[in-house]
């Protein structure tokens, strides 16, 4: 799609918000829109092995509604960038908004990341097309008819074998309207990534620490086969990152993965994805369980 | 030596062997396992020959930006602070050949130029021998070992994984912190922390 059509498109989206919304279409406002329109659809930024840009779901924000933004990555071939926990090596994106005061931006909506093995080192992240969305809090009291001029610093880590750090200063303007619509341009974009969010899980269960390993109980209706499973920890310091044994114990599934060398203290909890390869196109679950102290069923040194 | 030698053979059969759990090796508290290997002046360095001193192990890869980051004058200062009280410090590259950051000696020593660095010696590991010994898997990361050969230090150089060089003066040194430490005849207050960085690149 050509950025012409992309940027005509969004002055027509403008006008017509503005004549629905009975705003008064002075110079000032065509002047704005213009000015505004071509950031409005994503300005992306070619960096060295990856593009990236900062993208709205809808062409507008609502007053008291939650609005979807994203950085959208888009690696070349081979290369990746990091997830929340990046693994043996790497760094997790980070974005740093600044917002108008009635705008707040929480954390990244990570997807679930792929797996990376080198030899003996794991690593997390995402290759190919991805989106690290980020909800929006758009308050009550924001002015409807003004223009909202959102910008992120993002900064990521994007590597195939050698590593390139790099970062990106992205801004995008949005109407705040009384309604707004899903950009077709990005609908399948944001599509994906809702599909690519690991769905908490109603399992429960229990990490303890047994020697130089690790183990993840997990129990509940609808446990995964553990043939092809995986699972990534959020937490740093827990877990080595190769690939966890998983077995069925009774109604239970265990994960075995071995001890961090950096594991200094059981965190309070353990966030898990566990991602079913028997199953493909099926989203991760997501599951927090507890982490018993070291004392509890592990052998004393 | 030729005996550590055979021993370093017979461990990188093993690990090539039995692969990922037999990395967990090394531990804060236990002794550090030995090595030969051949320096960017073609001379042995082996780490028991430095039984008795405080050695200082830093995986390094010059293209990785994490290392440029620190080499951009904080890993030099620490060396030659180091250096200065009497520690060996040793610079280990365990890139395979063919590989990023993989060096021969005169390119080692081309770069221990260029840089400044203030290391002890520059050693090179290109079967990735000592690398595997003690499961280094970042650019930096570093080791501290006391002088009675055991583990006091691993992990990461600093407390803030990045490559932004601004993050320097607000980060905790970790490894400055350990030898200061140990110098006073104090436990080290963080004796582990997560390496951060690019991967070892390691062969297959």
């Amino acid at each position: 799609m050509s950025p012409r059509f992309a940027s005509g498109l969004c002055l027509a989206r403008s006008l017509i918000g503005a004549i629905r919304t009975g705003a008064i279409l002075s110079g000032m406002i065509l002047i704005g829109a213009i000015a505004t329109c071509a950031e409005s659809v994503a300005a992306p930024v070619q960096t060295e092995h990856v593009r990236v840009a900062l993208i709205s779901e809808k062409n507008a924000l609502v007053p008291g509604q939650r609005a979807w933004l994203g950085l959208r990555l888009v690696h070349e071939p081979h290369w990746h960038t990091y997830w929340i926990n990046p693994g043996d090596s790497g760094l997790p994106t980070k974005l740093a908004w600044h917002l108008p005061a009635y705008l707040q931006a929480d954390e990244i909506a990570w997807p679930t990341p792929q797996r990376f093995d080198v030899g003996t080192l794991s690593n997390f992240g995402y290759s190919g097309k991805a989106l690290l969305p980020v909800a929006l809090e758009v308050a009550p009291t924001a002015k409807r008819g003004s223009i909202a001029h959102v910008s992120v610093d993002a900064k990521w880590l994007v590597c195939r074998e050698q590593c390139i750090p790099g970062k990106a200063t992205l801004k995008l303007s949005l109407p705040i309207a009384a309604t707004a619509v899903t950009h077709s341009r990005w609908q399948h974009v944001f599509a994906a990534a809702r599909a690519a969010q690991p769905l908490p899980s109603a399992w429960s269960g229990s990490a303890r620490l047994a020697g130089d390993r690790i183990e993840v109980a997990l129990s509940g209706a609808d446990l995964p086969s553990t043939d092809q499973l995986d699972a990534f920890v959020v937490q740093r310091q827990v877990v080595g990152y190769e690939r966890p044994r998983a077995r069925r114990d009774g109604d239970s599934v265990t994960f075995d993965f071995a001890r961090s060398e950096y594991f200094s203290a059981p965190p309070a909890a353990l966030d898990l994805l566990i991602v079913d390869g028997g199953r493909a196109g099926e989203a991760a679950r997501s599951v927090t369980v507890p982490f018993a102290g070291a004392e509890a069923g592990s052998p004393r040194h | 030596m030729k005996q550590f030698s055979i021993r370093v053979v017979v461990a990188a059969l093993l690990l090539g062997a039995f692969a990922a759990p037999a990395l967990a090796k090394v531990a804060v508290g236990e002794a550090a396992p030995d090595f030969t290997l051949t320096d960017s002046n073609g001379k042995p360095q082996s780490l028991s020959q430095y039984k008795g001193k405080t050695v200082v192990l830093e995986w390094n890869n010059p293209q990785c930006p994490f290392v440029a980051k620190h080499y951009s004058g904080n890993m030099q200062r620490q060396q030659a602070d180091a250096v200065a009280s009497g520690v060996v410090w040793l610079t280990i590259n365990s890139a395979a050949p063919g590989k990023e950051g993989s060096m021969d000696g005169a390119a080692a020593n081309a770069y221990v130029g260029k840089v400044a660095a203030k290391q002890t010696a520059y050693v090179l590991d290109p079967n990735g021998t000592a690398g595997h010994l003690y499961a280094a898997r970042t650019t930096p990361h570093m080791y501290v070992i006391d002088p009675a050969g055991v583990v006091r230090y691993m992990g990461g150089i600093d407390s803030i994984p990045s490559t932004d060089k601004d993050d320097l003066p607000k980060a905790t040194q970790y490894v400055r912190q350990a030898l200061a430490e140990l110098k006073d005849g104090k436990p080290v207050s963080v004796p582990t922390s997560q390496p951060y960085g690019c991967s070892v690149k390691y062969g297959s």
